[in-house]
């Protein structure tokens, strides 16, 4: 190990390790995906990582707004697959920050028009260059989501404590690759509404997919205003929300932290999702 | 005469398709007038979920498209709205099982024997989307008030205008009290967005959360709010002339002028 390390520290051109390319999915839409992305992202390159988020929602891109950047935008993912644009051109510097960069979708382009094969290619092309490829995948299960998957070796799946969302969460963890091992953040938590019974709590969705827990969300009204300005809370020190994204942002960098307390007891909404996925269950 | 067919489409995913077409279908359900929901999200299917009967499927759409059994057999009726039913999606299969012209038959024959067909249509605009679409001859475009929901929807405007199917809108998860101090776009803001007519306003309303955990459509306790605004929008659907529920404000619409602009 150490010395490949030290031949390669010594070669011309500096070889460093390839970069972890991540697909951000959900199956259902809505769930908080581009939010997500947007915000680990941008802890991750708080951290000091380079960090490339790529929206591979071509048709109904956002991840543009999310971050602030829409006018930044020239060219797109579409444009450096067909290369009409170099990668270089494409990538959208961060505003924020010196390490975090946008490859944005194609925004009046279909889904079908992105090749695979080309697609796997890029995302390696991008892991030469940057620490961390987050893909930010679009809902649904169709051409959209292999694509965005495709070029991948690791998956968050993001699920909010909702039977439909949990339903669809359990449905893509089916269909990525069998030798992945997902991690799990539950979004947009109200803890008082599971105290109350009338939500799942962390440990129903979690009951029925049984991934490791990367984080939880609360649902908080300022993840909205943050959208709508573009400005990632990740980087608001006072924000509650802000420091669950840091905290998980330090997990993906390998950091040992212990599991997050937001776990009020199991509601009893868990029968009804228990005789739906009776053999898991 | 046959029946009016109805897709629920967004483009963006989570914004409420499938909370809509329940409440909406059972409240016409509940004027007595005859409604089939169908469940168009071949793979990740949720309606359901939302009604409450999805230990009661026996046959799905795939499996009436491919002659396995007949079509009123896979219609299921719901226990406390005579006049609703559901046509459940596969699960467990893809959204290319389906063909646009096949989707098309089973709906314009639904149609048939019913004076409303609500279609919940997938998020995106792949060829689940497409499929939705074909059957349908109007549609509710269903958004919330957030920028990344409302340029989804402007994309899905766009495609329904070039196929020259009316729409309208229902502005869906609106906080009063965040239009008002200027950190939501009010409804007004998003209808100018999107060139669009009105069919409803609808609160953003934690109960719906539980009811919908729950697979009970919020229209069948009166007591509930948002049954008298689904009431209204099915009254509204129907031709009849009902105010809307006035929530709104003023609201921050300058930097979506700019990016409408741009596109």
């Amino acid at each position: 190990m150490m010395e490949a390390f030290e031949e390669a520290s010594q070669a011309s051109v500096p070889v460093r390790p390839l970069g972890r390319a991540i697909v951000v999915t959900s199956g259902k839409g809505g769930v908080g995906k581009t939010t997500t992305t947007a915000n680990v992202g941008t802890a991750l390159a708080a951290r000091g990582a380079r960090v490339v988020l790529v929206d591979a929602d071509v048709g109904l891109r956002n991840l543009d707004i999310v971050l602030g950047l829409e006018s930044r935008v020239k060219f797109h993912l579409l444009d450096v697959l067909e290369e009409k644009a170099t990668l270089d051109e494409a990538l959208v510097r961060d505003k924020r920050s010196e390490t975090l960069f946008l490859l944005a979708a194609a925004q009046t382009r279909e889904k079908e028009d992105v090749d695979t094969a080309a697609m796997v290619a890029l995302v390696e092309t991008l892991r030469a260059r940057f620490d961390y490829v987050l893909i930010d995948c679009p809902a649904g299960i169709e051409m959209g989501f292999k694509n965005a998957v495709a070029g991948a070796q690791h998956a968050i799946v993001v699920c909010t404590p909702e039977v439909s969302s949990v339903r669809d969460a359990d449905r893509v963890v089916g269909l990525l690759p069998t030798d992945w091992r997902p991690e799990l953040i539950v979004n947009r938590l109200r803890p008082q509404l599971v105290k109350k019974g009338k939500m799942l709590s962390v440990d129903d969705v979690n009951a029925i997919l049984r991934l490791p827990l990367l984080g939880v969300i609360a649902d908080e009204p300022n993840v909205i205003v943050a959208t709508n300005r573009g400005e990632p809370l990740a980087l608001d020190a006072t924000s509650v929300t802000g420091a669950a994204y840091r905290t998980i942002a330090a997990k993906i960098a390998g950091e040992k932290l212990p599991a997050p307390d937001v776990r009020p007891p199991s509601t009893g909404i868990i029968g009804k999702l228990g005789s739906l996925f009776g053999k898991r269950g | 005469m046959s029946g009016r067919r109805i897709v629920i489409t967004s483009g963006k995913g989570g914004v409420g398709k499938t909370t809509t077409t329940v409440n909406v279908g059972a409240a016409l359900a509940k004027r007595g007038k005859r409604v089939v929901l169908v469940d168009a999200d071949i793979g990740l299917r949720n309606l359901d979920l939302v009604l409450g009967v999805e230990k009661r499927i026996v046959f799905d759409i795939v499996e009436v498209i491919e002659g396995r059994c007949q079509l009123r057999q896979a219609l299921i009726r719901d226990k406390r709205f005579e006049s609703l039913h559901m046509l459940p999606a596969a699960q467990t299969r893809e959204k290319e099982s389906i063909s646009e012209e096949q989707m098309k038959a089973v709906i314009v024959e639904l149609a048939e024997s019913a004076d409303f067909v609500l279609i919940d249509c997938p998020a995106g605009i792949e060829h689940g989307f497409r499929s939705a679409v074909a059957g349908a001859t109007e549609a509710i475009v269903v958004t919330t008030p957030e920028v990344s929901a409302i340029r989804d929807a402007d994309r899905v405007v766009g495609k329904l205008n070039a196929e020259r199917i009316p729409l309208r809108v229902i502005v869906n998860r609106v906080r009063p009290e965040m239009v008002k101090s200027g950190e939501m776009m009010s409804v007004e803001d998003v209808c100018e967005i999107l060139s669009a007519e009105l069919l409803g306003i609808v609160p953003d309303d934690e109960e719906v959360i539980d009811t919908t955990n729950r697979g009970e459509p919020i229209v069948l306790d009166e007591s509930k709010r948002l049954a008298t605004i689904y009431d209204k929008i099915a009254r509204r659907l129907g031709g009849d002339v009902v105010a809307f529920t006035n929530l709104e404000a003023p609201g921050l619409i300058g930097r979506l002028k700019t990016l409408w602009k741009a596109g």
